[in-house]
């Protein structure tokens, strides 16, 4: 593992999530300019999957001097930072989600609808995080490079 | 944004200086990223005492002489 292969992984998964989050949020106001095929759907979920066991392998069996570079404190602040900022966020969101509903007429439709609110904001929330975190990561790669 | 945490003196940018080491050169010997370093010499970040130690090793000194309490 090094600071470029996780800038890359954790980018590429960041950027998929936020075109798909995108695509739902746009079609909950009705303004998908073109159709993607469900299966599609699975993709953001796939590269989460292989993106996260590579990484947890690389930490468990890789290079334990870079390792202790990667993942030393000052990253694990950094994320824990950036998940703080995540959750709060997602439960603004959250609940201007829930205020912006029509209770009055609620169905299943409805209910329907709420649910990909809410999983479209939390997977863009999370997607831009990523993208934050492996910027610090490109910025580490290009220091490394420049030294 | 000040060189000093508001609870921690430090003299890291200048030992590392006279060791005639770069950021990158001493976060590789210690083991740690090169933001560590960075937010540690700018105040910005209070290390552990295992990093402070891990650091204070690679510039063969004392935490004493790192780090001072204001």
């Amino acid at each position: 593992m090094s600071y470029f292969r996780r800038f890359l992984i954790v980018s590429v998964c960041g950027v998929v999530q936020i075109f798909f989050a995108s695509y739902v949020l746009l079609g909950l106001l009705n303004l998908n300019f073109f159709e993607l095929p469900s299966d599609s759907f699975l993709l953001p979920g796939i590269l989460i999957i292989l993106g996260s066991s590579y990484l947890t392998i690389s930490y468990y069996l890789g290079d334990k001097k870079l390792n202790n570079m990667l993942y030393d404190e000052y990253s694990a602040l950094r994320y824990y930072k950036l998940g703080a900022i995540g959750y709060a966020i997602n439960g603004f969101g959250v609940f201007l989600i829930f205020s912006m509903q029509d209770w009055s007429n609620w169905d299943l439709t409805s209910a329907n609808r709420m649910i990909y609110q809410i999983a479209a904001f939390a997977w863009m929330v999370f997607g831009f995080l990523m993208l934050i975190f492996s910027w610090g990561d490109y910025q580490e790669y290009h220091a490394e490079r420049s030294s | 944004m000040g060189k000093h945490h508001e609870n921690l003196l430090n003299n890291l940018e200048e030992l590392r200086k006279k060791a005639g080491l770069t950021q990158q050169e001493l976060s590789e010997a210690a083991e740690v990223s090169r933001k560590s370093i960075n937010a540690i010499e700018n105040g910005v970040y209070v290390p552990s005492t295992v990093l402070a130690l891990k650091i204070a090793k690679t510039l063969g000194c004392k935490v004493e002489d790192l780090f001072k309490l204001p």
